[in-house]
Protein backbone atom coordinates (compact mmCIF):
# COMPACT_ATOMS: atom_id res chain seq x y z
CA UNK A 1 0.00 0.00 0.00
CA UNK A 2 1.59 3.26 -0.98
CA UNK A 3 -1.36 5.37 -2.12
CA UNK A 4 -2.41 8.42 -0.21
CA UNK A 5 -5.96 9.16 0.73
CA UNK A 6 -7.35 10.62 3.90
CA UNK A 7 -8.89 7.36 5.07
CA UNK A 8 -6.94 4.16 5.14
CA UNK A 9 -7.86 0.61 5.97
CA UNK A 10 -5.67 -1.04 8.58
CA UNK A 11 -5.58 -4.55 9.95
CA UNK A 12 -3.98 -5.25 13.32
CA UNK A 13 -4.20 -7.40 16.42
CA UNK A 14 -5.68 -5.80 19.52
CA UNK A 15 -5.60 -7.68 22.83
CA UNK A 16 -5.59 -11.01 21.04
CA UNK A 17 -8.23 -10.35 18.37
CA UNK A 18 -7.74 -9.40 14.76
CA UNK A 19 -9.43 -6.17 13.67
CA UNK A 20 -9.83 -4.44 10.30
CA UNK A 21 -10.94 -0.80 10.35
CA UNK A 22 -10.87 2.29 8.19
CA UNK A 23 -9.16 5.23 9.92
CA UNK A 24 -8.65 8.89 9.12
CA UNK A 25 -4.92 9.34 8.54
CA UNK A 26 -4.65 12.32 10.88
CA UNK A 27 -6.06 10.40 13.86
CA UNK A 28 -3.53 9.35 16.49
CA UNK A 29 -3.52 5.84 17.87
CA UNK A 30 -4.91 6.77 21.31
CA UNK A 31 -7.99 8.50 19.87
CA UNK A 32 -8.47 5.58 17.53
CA UNK A 33 -8.37 3.00 20.33
CA UNK A 34 -10.70 5.05 22.49
CA UNK A 35 -13.24 6.31 19.97
CA UNK A 36 -13.23 3.73 17.21
CA UNK A 37 -12.34 0.53 19.04
CA UNK A 38 -14.10 1.59 22.24
CA UNK A 39 -11.18 0.78 24.54
CA UNK A 40 -11.25 3.79 26.87
CA UNK A 41 -8.73 2.38 29.35
CA UNK A 42 -5.97 4.19 27.46
CA UNK A 43 -6.02 7.75 28.76
CA UNK A 44 -4.94 11.04 27.24
CA UNK A 45 -3.32 13.89 29.12
CA UNK A 46 -1.06 16.13 27.10
CA UNK A 47 -1.11 14.70 23.56
CA UNK A 48 2.45 15.88 23.15
CA UNK A 49 4.43 12.98 24.52
CA UNK A 50 5.16 14.26 28.02
CA UNK A 51 2.74 12.66 30.47
CA UNK A 52 2.70 8.98 29.46
CA UNK A 53 -1.03 8.50 30.19
CA UNK A 54 -1.47 7.01 26.71
CA UNK A 55 1.22 4.32 27.08
CA UNK A 56 0.30 1.07 25.32
CA UNK A 57 2.28 -1.91 24.09
CA UNK A 58 3.00 -2.14 20.35
CA UNK A 59 4.88 -5.24 19.19
CA UNK A 60 5.85 -5.86 22.82
CA UNK A 61 7.33 -2.42 23.45
CA UNK A 62 5.72 0.30 25.54
CA UNK A 63 5.13 3.44 23.47
CA UNK A 64 3.10 6.63 23.76
CA UNK A 65 0.04 6.19 21.59
CA UNK A 66 -0.56 9.93 21.19
CA UNK A 67 2.73 10.03 19.25
CA UNK A 68 1.70 7.32 16.80
CA UNK A 69 -0.78 7.55 14.00
CA UNK A 70 -3.52 4.97 13.94
CA UNK A 71 -2.33 3.98 10.46
CA UNK A 72 1.02 3.03 11.97
CA UNK A 73 -0.72 0.26 13.89
CA UNK A 74 -1.31 -1.56 10.61
CA UNK A 75 0.07 -5.08 11.00
CA UNK A 76 1.07 -4.55 14.64
CA UNK A 77 0.33 -6.50 17.78
CA UNK A 78 -1.24 -4.04 20.21
CA UNK A 79 -1.96 -4.46 23.92
CA UNK A 80 -3.88 -2.00 26.08
CA UNK A 81 -4.65 -2.03 29.79
CA UNK A 82 -7.80 -4.00 28.97
CA UNK A 83 -5.59 -6.99 28.13
CA UNK A 84 -4.34 -7.41 31.70
CA UNK A 85 -7.18 -8.73 33.89
CA UNK A 86 -8.29 -12.26 32.92
CA UNK A 87 -11.96 -11.46 33.61
CA UNK A 88 -14.34 -9.04 35.32
CA UNK A 89 -13.66 -10.37 38.80
CA UNK A 90 -9.96 -11.15 38.83
CA UNK A 91 -7.05 -8.72 38.66
CA UNK A 92 -3.75 -9.27 36.90
CA UNK A 93 -0.98 -9.82 39.51
CA UNK A 94 0.48 -6.41 38.66
CA UNK A 95 -2.90 -4.75 39.18
CA UNK A 96 -3.33 -6.65 42.45
CA UNK A 97 0.06 -5.37 43.62
CA UNK A 98 -0.98 -1.80 42.72
CA UNK A 99 -4.12 -2.27 44.79
CA UNK A 100 -2.26 -3.69 47.80
CA UNK A 101 0.30 -0.88 47.82
CA UNK A 102 -2.11 2.00 47.23
CA UNK A 103 -0.25 2.72 44.01
CA UNK A 104 -3.20 4.80 42.80
CA UNK A 105 -5.47 7.49 44.13
CA UNK A 106 -7.44 9.07 41.29
CA UNK A 107 -6.24 6.30 38.98
CA UNK A 108 -5.90 8.45 35.90
CA UNK A 109 -2.23 7.53 35.42
CA UNK A 110 -2.67 3.85 36.30
CA UNK A 111 -3.18 2.41 32.78
CA UNK A 112 0.05 4.09 31.69
CA UNK A 113 2.05 2.73 34.62
CA UNK A 114 0.56 -0.75 34.22
CA UNK A 115 1.38 -0.98 30.53
CA UNK A 116 4.90 0.35 31.10
CA UNK A 117 5.61 -1.87 34.13
CA UNK A 118 4.15 -4.92 32.38
CA UNK A 119 7.05 -4.70 29.92
CA UNK A 120 9.55 -5.20 32.78
CA UNK A 121 8.40 -8.82 33.25
CA UNK A 122 11.37 -11.16 33.52
CA UNK A 123 13.89 -8.41 34.24
CA UNK A 124 15.86 -8.01 37.43
CA UNK A 125 15.77 -4.38 38.44
CA UNK A 126 16.61 -2.56 41.63
CA UNK A 127 14.56 0.33 42.93
CA UNK A 128 16.69 2.97 41.25
CA UNK A 129 16.38 1.19 37.92
CA UNK A 130 12.62 0.90 38.27
CA UNK A 131 12.38 4.61 39.12
CA UNK A 132 14.46 5.42 36.04
CA UNK A 133 12.35 3.20 33.78
CA UNK A 134 9.01 4.65 34.92
CA UNK A 135 10.08 8.26 34.45
CA UNK A 136 8.00 8.46 31.27
CA UNK A 137 4.67 8.35 33.11
CA UNK A 138 3.66 11.12 35.50
CA UNK A 139 1.51 10.77 38.61
CA UNK A 140 0.12 13.83 40.35
CA UNK A 141 -1.38 11.98 43.33
CA UNK A 142 0.70 9.22 44.85
CA UNK A 143 4.25 10.54 45.08
CA UNK A 144 5.35 7.33 43.28
CA UNK A 145 6.27 5.45 46.46
CA UNK A 146 3.37 3.00 46.26
CA UNK A 147 3.95 2.52 42.54
CA UNK A 148 7.60 1.62 43.14
CA UNK A 149 6.66 -0.79 45.95
CA UNK A 150 3.98 -2.47 43.83
CA UNK A 151 6.36 -3.03 40.91
CA UNK A 152 9.13 -4.22 43.24
CA UNK A 153 6.80 -6.77 44.79
CA UNK A 154 5.36 -8.02 41.49
CA UNK A 155 8.62 -8.32 39.56
CA UNK A 156 10.17 -11.45 41.19
CA UNK A 157 7.01 -13.41 40.38
CA UNK A 158 7.77 -12.86 36.69
CA UNK A 159 11.22 -14.43 36.82
CA UNK A 160 10.98 -17.72 35.00
CA UNK A 161 13.85 -20.12 34.45
CA UNK A 162 14.33 -18.59 31.01
CA UNK A 163 14.50 -15.04 32.31
CA UNK A 164 16.96 -16.04 35.05
CA UNK A 165 19.43 -17.18 32.43
CA UNK A 166 18.92 -14.02 30.37
CA UNK A 167 19.05 -11.08 32.70
CA UNK A 168 19.72 -8.51 30.01
CA UNK A 169 16.21 -8.35 28.53
CA UNK A 170 14.67 -5.14 27.34
CA UNK B 1 -4.84 19.27 20.28
CA UNK B 2 -5.05 17.20 17.13
CA UNK B 3 -2.93 17.30 13.99
CA UNK B 4 -4.40 19.11 11.01
CA UNK B 5 -5.13 17.01 7.95
CA UNK B 6 -2.43 15.76 5.62
CA UNK B 7 -1.89 13.17 2.92
CA UNK B 8 -0.24 9.97 4.02
CA UNK B 9 2.23 7.94 2.00
CA UNK B 10 3.93 4.72 2.95
CA UNK B 11 6.47 4.07 0.23
CA UNK B 12 8.33 0.80 0.02
CA UNK B 13 11.69 2.04 -1.18
CA UNK B 14 14.07 4.98 -0.85
CA UNK B 15 13.68 6.02 -4.53
CA UNK B 16 9.92 6.31 -3.93
CA UNK B 17 10.60 8.55 -0.92
CA UNK B 18 12.88 10.75 -3.01
CA UNK B 19 10.26 11.03 -5.74
CA UNK B 20 7.62 12.09 -3.23
CA UNK B 21 9.96 14.63 -1.62
CA UNK B 22 10.56 16.17 -5.03
CA UNK B 23 6.86 16.18 -5.94
CA UNK B 24 5.86 17.97 -2.74
CA UNK B 25 8.68 20.49 -3.11
CA UNK B 26 9.20 21.04 0.61
CA UNK B 27 5.58 20.49 1.64
CA UNK B 28 6.09 16.92 2.87
CA UNK B 29 7.88 15.57 5.89
CA UNK B 30 9.36 12.18 6.54
CA UNK B 31 7.82 10.31 9.47
CA UNK B 32 10.42 8.19 11.29
CA UNK B 33 9.91 7.57 15.04
CA UNK B 34 7.48 10.47 15.30
CA UNK B 35 8.85 11.51 18.70
CA UNK B 36 9.45 15.09 17.58
CA UNK B 37 7.21 15.24 14.54
CA UNK B 38 4.01 14.07 16.26
CA UNK B 39 4.18 16.52 19.19
CA UNK B 40 4.81 19.36 16.73
CA UNK B 41 1.85 18.29 14.62
CA UNK B 42 -0.46 17.68 17.57
CA UNK B 43 0.36 21.20 18.75
CA UNK B 44 -0.20 22.46 15.18
CA UNK B 45 3.19 24.11 15.19
CA UNK B 46 3.77 22.13 12.01
CA UNK B 47 1.12 21.47 9.36
CA UNK B 48 2.84 19.49 6.60
CA UNK B 49 0.78 18.83 3.47
CA UNK B 50 1.91 15.23 3.51
CA UNK B 51 3.74 12.68 5.62
CA UNK B 52 6.03 10.10 4.11
CA UNK B 53 6.13 7.17 6.52
CA UNK B 54 9.47 5.36 6.13
CA UNK B 55 8.50 2.77 8.74
CA UNK B 56 8.05 -0.08 6.28
CA UNK B 57 11.06 0.39 4.06
CA UNK B 58 13.30 -2.63 4.55
CA UNK B 59 16.94 -2.24 5.54
CA UNK B 60 16.76 1.25 7.05
CA UNK B 61 17.63 -0.18 10.49
CA UNK B 62 20.88 -1.67 9.30
CA UNK B 63 24.19 -1.65 11.14
CA UNK B 64 27.25 -2.12 8.94
CA UNK B 65 30.82 -2.69 10.05
CA UNK B 66 33.61 -1.87 7.61
CA UNK B 67 36.93 -2.15 9.38
CA UNK B 68 36.93 0.63 11.97
CA UNK B 69 33.95 2.34 10.37
CA UNK B 70 30.41 1.79 11.64
CA UNK B 71 27.41 2.80 9.51
CA UNK B 72 23.90 3.19 10.88
CA UNK B 73 20.77 3.25 8.76
CA UNK B 74 18.49 6.28 9.28
CA UNK B 75 15.86 4.34 11.21
CA UNK B 76 18.35 2.71 13.59
CA UNK B 77 16.39 3.03 16.83
CA UNK B 78 17.51 4.53 20.13
CA UNK B 79 16.69 1.32 21.98
CA UNK B 80 19.20 -0.58 19.88
CA UNK B 81 21.87 2.07 20.41
CA UNK B 82 21.18 1.51 24.10
CA UNK B 83 21.26 -2.30 24.07
CA UNK B 84 23.11 -3.57 21.01
CA UNK B 85 26.37 -5.37 21.80
CA UNK B 86 28.03 -4.18 18.60
CA UNK B 87 27.20 -0.56 19.45
CA UNK B 88 28.49 -1.06 23.02
CA UNK B 89 31.79 -2.17 21.52
CA UNK B 90 32.12 0.16 18.55
CA UNK B 91 30.23 3.34 19.56
CA UNK B 92 30.22 3.24 23.37
CA UNK B 93 29.88 7.02 23.68
CA UNK B 94 26.51 6.89 21.88
CA UNK B 95 25.37 3.96 24.03
CA UNK B 96 26.21 5.97 27.14
CA UNK B 97 24.59 9.20 25.92
CA UNK B 98 21.38 7.68 24.59
CA UNK B 99 20.29 6.74 28.10
CA UNK B 100 19.75 10.45 28.68
CA UNK B 101 17.34 10.80 25.75
CA UNK B 102 13.73 11.13 26.87
CA UNK B 103 12.26 8.10 28.57
CA UNK B 104 11.71 4.42 27.83
CA UNK B 105 8.75 4.99 25.52
CA UNK B 106 10.54 7.74 23.58
CA UNK B 107 13.61 5.52 23.16
CA UNK B 108 11.41 2.69 21.92
CA UNK B 109 10.34 4.80 18.91
CA UNK B 110 12.97 7.49 18.29
CA UNK B 111 15.65 6.98 15.63
CA UNK B 112 19.17 8.22 14.93
CA UNK B 113 18.09 9.77 11.62
CA UNK B 114 15.14 11.57 13.16
CA UNK B 115 17.22 12.99 15.97
CA UNK B 116 19.93 14.24 13.59
CA UNK B 117 17.41 15.92 11.28
CA UNK B 118 15.53 17.37 14.25
CA UNK B 119 18.89 18.79 15.46
CA UNK B 120 17.79 19.88 18.88
CA UNK B 121 20.60 22.11 20.24
CA UNK B 122 20.53 20.07 23.45
CA UNK B 123 20.14 16.69 21.76
CA UNK B 124 22.40 13.87 22.88
CA UNK B 125 22.77 12.11 19.53
CA UNK B 126 23.63 15.32 17.67
CA UNK B 127 26.37 16.04 20.25
CA UNK B 128 27.69 12.46 20.23
CA UNK B 129 27.72 12.39 16.44
CA UNK B 130 29.63 15.69 16.33
CA UNK B 131 32.25 14.44 18.80
CA UNK B 132 32.75 11.23 16.89
CA UNK B 133 33.35 13.15 13.65
CA UNK B 134 30.71 11.30 11.66
CA UNK B 135 29.71 11.78 8.04
CA UNK B 136 26.03 12.27 7.25
CA UNK B 137 24.85 10.79 3.95
CA UNK B 138 21.93 12.51 2.28
CA UNK B 139 20.16 11.58 -0.91
CA UNK B 140 17.70 13.26 -3.25
CA UNK B 141 16.57 12.79 -6.79
CA UNK B 142 19.51 15.03 -7.67
CA UNK B 143 22.00 12.55 -6.23
CA UNK B 144 23.78 11.51 -3.09
CA UNK B 145 26.23 13.54 -1.03
CA UNK B 146 28.33 13.13 2.10
CA UNK B 147 28.22 15.93 4.66
CA UNK B 148 30.97 16.11 7.32
CA UNK B 149 29.24 16.56 10.67
CA UNK B 150 31.21 19.77 11.32
CA UNK B 151 29.28 21.32 8.41
CA UNK B 152 25.97 19.64 9.12
CA UNK B 153 24.36 21.58 12.00
CA UNK B 154 23.45 25.05 10.75
CA UNK B 155 21.37 26.44 13.61
CA UNK B 156 18.71 25.70 16.14
CA UNK B 157 16.73 22.81 14.60
CA UNK B 158 18.38 23.54 11.25
CA UNK B 159 20.69 21.27 9.28
CA UNK B 160 22.35 21.03 5.88
CA UNK B 161 19.65 18.54 4.78
CA UNK B 162 17.63 20.16 1.99
CA UNK B 163 13.82 19.84 1.89
CA UNK B 164 14.03 17.33 -0.97
CA UNK B 165 16.71 15.24 0.74
CA UNK B 166 16.51 12.19 2.93
CA UNK B 167 19.15 11.30 5.49
CA UNK B 168 20.09 7.79 4.36
CA UNK B 169 23.05 6.83 6.56
CA UNK B 170 25.34 8.00 9.34
CA UNK B 171 28.93 6.89 9.06
CA UNK B 172 31.08 6.86 12.19
CA UNK B 173 34.88 6.59 11.90
CA UNK B 174 36.96 4.70 14.45
CA UNK B 175 35.81 5.52 17.97
CA UNK B 176 38.54 6.96 20.23
CA UNK B 177 39.68 4.64 23.00
CA UNK B 178 38.47 6.82 25.87
CA UNK B 179 35.44 9.03 26.44
CA UNK B 180 33.29 10.57 29.12
CA UNK B 181 29.99 12.39 29.25
CA UNK B 182 27.95 14.45 31.71
CA UNK B 183 24.80 16.46 31.46
CA UNK B 184 22.85 18.79 33.71
CA UNK B 185 19.05 18.64 33.65
CA UNK B 186 16.48 20.56 35.63
CA UNK B 187 14.17 17.56 35.78
CA UNK B 188 14.89 13.88 35.34
CA UNK B 189 15.26 13.13 31.61
CA UNK B 190 14.40 16.67 30.60
CA UNK B 191 16.28 18.28 27.73
CA UNK B 192 19.80 19.17 28.86
CA UNK B 193 20.68 22.59 30.28
CA UNK B 194 24.30 21.89 29.43
CA UNK B 195 25.94 18.69 28.26
CA UNK B 196 29.61 17.96 27.89
CA UNK B 197 31.21 15.02 26.10
CA UNK B 198 34.88 14.26 25.53
CA UNK B 199 36.78 11.57 23.68
CA UNK B 200 40.41 10.90 22.90
CA UNK B 201 43.29 8.47 22.58
CA UNK B 202 46.22 8.13 24.92
CA UNK B 203 49.70 7.32 23.67
CA UNK B 204 52.14 4.99 25.47
CA UNK B 205 53.94 8.02 26.93
CA UNK B 206 50.70 9.20 28.53
CA UNK B 207 50.02 12.11 26.19
CA UNK B 208 46.50 12.62 24.78
CA UNK B 209 45.69 12.81 21.08
CA UNK B 210 42.70 13.19 18.77
CA UNK B 211 41.00 15.00 21.62
CA UNK B 212 37.40 15.93 20.88
CA UNK B 213 35.41 18.10 23.25
CA UNK B 214 31.78 18.88 22.54
CA UNK B 215 29.20 21.04 24.29
CA UNK B 216 25.42 20.90 24.05
CA UNK B 217 22.90 23.51 25.16
CA UNK B 218 25.39 26.38 24.99
CA UNK B 219 24.64 27.57 21.45
CA UNK B 220 22.19 27.13 18.56
CA UNK B 221 23.87 23.83 17.70
CA UNK B 222 26.12 21.39 19.50
CA UNK B 223 29.63 22.85 19.29
CA UNK B 224 33.21 21.68 19.48
CA UNK B 225 35.26 23.50 22.12
CA UNK B 226 38.08 24.12 19.68
CA UNK B 227 40.26 26.32 21.92
CA UNK B 228 40.10 23.75 24.71
CA UNK B 229 40.79 20.92 22.28
CA UNK B 230 43.92 22.66 21.00
CA UNK B 231 45.05 23.39 24.55
CA UNK B 232 44.75 19.74 25.57
CA UNK B 233 46.12 18.07 22.44
CA UNK B 234 49.43 16.34 23.09
CA UNK B 235 49.46 17.12 26.82
CA UNK B 236 49.29 14.71 29.75
CA UNK B 237 45.99 16.34 30.79
CA UNK B 238 47.42 17.25 34.14
CA UNK B 239 45.43 19.33 36.60
CA UNK B 240 46.66 22.72 35.26
CA UNK B 241 45.91 21.64 31.67
CA UNK B 242 42.40 20.63 32.61
CA UNK B 243 41.75 23.79 34.61
CA UNK B 244 42.82 25.94 31.67
CA UNK B 245 40.76 23.92 29.23
CA UNK B 246 37.70 24.50 31.38
CA UNK B 247 38.31 28.24 31.38
CA UNK B 248 38.93 28.33 27.61
CA UNK B 249 35.76 26.38 26.88
CA UNK B 250 33.66 28.71 29.04
CA UNK B 251 35.26 31.82 27.48
CA UNK B 252 34.59 30.78 23.90
CA UNK B 253 30.86 30.17 24.15
CA UNK B 254 27.94 32.54 23.94
CA UNK B 255 25.23 30.55 25.72
CA UNK B 256 21.52 31.43 25.73
CA UNK B 257 19.75 33.11 28.61
CA UNK B 258 16.42 31.35 29.06
CA UNK B 259 13.98 29.87 31.54
CA UNK B 260 16.18 26.81 32.05
CA UNK B 261 19.31 28.73 33.03
CA UNK B 262 21.07 32.07 32.67
CA UNK B 263 24.01 32.49 30.31
CA UNK B 264 26.38 32.94 33.24
CA UNK B 265 25.18 29.81 34.91
CA UNK B 266 25.62 27.85 31.67
CA UNK B 267 29.17 29.16 31.38
CA UNK B 268 29.84 28.12 34.96
CA UNK B 269 28.38 24.65 34.34
CA UNK B 270 30.49 24.27 31.21
CA UNK B 271 33.72 24.96 33.05
CA UNK B 272 32.88 22.76 36.04
CA UNK B 273 31.59 19.83 34.02
CA UNK B 274 34.32 19.92 31.43
CA UNK B 275 36.95 19.64 34.16
CA UNK B 276 34.98 16.77 35.70
CA UNK B 277 34.49 14.77 32.50
CA UNK B 278 38.14 15.21 31.57
CA UNK B 279 39.00 13.93 35.03
CA UNK B 280 36.76 10.93 34.63
CA UNK B 281 38.11 10.17 31.13
CA UNK B 282 41.60 10.24 32.63
CA UNK B 283 40.52 7.95 35.45
CA UNK B 284 38.97 5.54 32.92
CA UNK B 285 42.41 5.35 31.24
CA UNK B 286 43.81 4.22 34.60
CA UNK B 287 46.48 6.91 34.44
CA UNK B 288 47.47 6.47 38.06
CA UNK B 289 48.98 3.05 37.51
CA UNK B 290 51.69 4.14 35.12
C1 LIG C 1 8.91 13.30 26.09
C2 LIG C 1 10.04 13.49 25.14
C3 LIG C 1 11.32 13.71 25.64
C4 LIG C 1 12.39 13.86 24.78
N1 LIG C 1 13.62 14.06 25.33
C5 LIG C 1 14.68 14.18 24.52
C6 LIG C 1 15.99 14.33 25.07
O1 LIG C 1 16.19 14.35 26.29
N2 LIG C 1 17.02 14.46 24.19
C7 LIG C 1 16.85 14.43 22.83
O2 LIG C 1 17.81 14.51 22.10
N3 LIG C 1 15.62 14.29 22.29
C8 LIG C 1 14.54 14.16 23.10
N4 LIG C 1 13.29 14.01 22.53
C9 LIG C 1 13.14 14.04 21.05
C10 LIG C 1 13.46 12.66 20.47
O3 LIG C 1 14.84 12.45 20.57
C11 LIG C 1 13.01 12.44 19.02
O4 LIG C 1 12.85 11.07 18.87
C12 LIG C 1 13.98 12.77 17.94
O5 LIG C 1 14.32 14.13 18.08
C13 LIG C 1 13.35 12.54 16.58
O6 LIG C 1 13.55 11.22 16.10
P1 LIG C 1 12.32 10.45 15.45
O7 LIG C 1 12.85 9.21 14.82
O8 LIG C 1 11.26 10.28 16.45
O9 LIG C 1 11.93 11.44 14.26
P2 LIG C 1 10.56 12.10 13.82
O10 LIG C 1 9.87 12.76 14.95
O11 LIG C 1 9.79 11.13 13.02
O12 LIG C 1 11.15 13.20 12.83
C14 LIG C 1 11.83 14.35 13.32
C15 LIG C 1 12.19 15.25 12.13
O13 LIG C 1 13.17 14.63 11.30
C16 LIG C 1 12.66 14.43 9.97
N5 LIG C 1 13.20 13.14 9.55
C17 LIG C 1 13.15 11.95 10.25
N6 LIG C 1 13.86 11.01 9.62
C18 LIG C 1 14.39 11.59 8.50
C19 LIG C 1 15.24 11.13 7.45
N7 LIG C 1 15.71 9.87 7.42
N8 LIG C 1 15.57 12.00 6.46
C20 LIG C 1 15.11 13.27 6.48
N9 LIG C 1 14.31 13.77 7.45
C21 LIG C 1 13.96 12.93 8.45
C22 LIG C 1 11.17 14.50 10.11
O14 LIG C 1 10.57 14.87 8.91
C23 LIG C 1 11.02 15.54 11.20
O15 LIG C 1 11.17 16.82 10.67
C24 LIG C 1 12.19 13.83 23.36
C25 LIG C 1 10.92 13.60 22.84
C26 LIG C 1 9.84 13.43 23.72
C27 LIG C 1 8.48 13.19 23.15
S1 LIG D 1 -1.18 11.91 26.24
FE1 LIG D 1 0.41 10.81 25.29
S2 LIG D 1 2.09 11.37 26.49
FE2 LIG D 1 0.54 12.64 27.32
S1 LIG E 1 -3.17 8.34 40.87
FE1 LIG E 1 -3.85 10.28 40.26
S2 LIG E 1 -2.38 10.83 38.79
FE2 LIG E 1 -1.57 9.01 39.55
Amino acid sequence: MSDSSNQIEICFEINGRQVTQTVPVRMHAADFLRHQIGLTGTHLGCEQGICGMCTISVDDRPVKSCLMLAVQLDGAKVRTVESLAPDETELHPLQAAFKRHHALQCGFCTPGFLMLARSFAGRRMNRAEIAEEISGVLCRCTGYEGILRAIEEWLPGTWTDASLSDEAGQ
Amino acid sequence: MKASDFLYHRPESVPQVLGLLRDYAGGARILAGGQSLMPMMNLRLWRPAALIDIGRIPDLERLEQKGDVTILGPRFPYWRIENDRVIAERLPLLARMVRKVGDRQVRNRGTIGGSLVQADPTGEMPLGTLILGATIHAESIRGRRAIPVEQYFLGSYATAIEPDEMLVAVEYPRHPAYFSFAEVNRRHNDFAVVSVAVAGDRAADGTWHNLRIGLGGVDETPVLALAAMRRGEGTLLQAPDIAQMGILAAEHIDPPDDFRASADYRRHLTRVHLTRVLGSMLASAGFREE
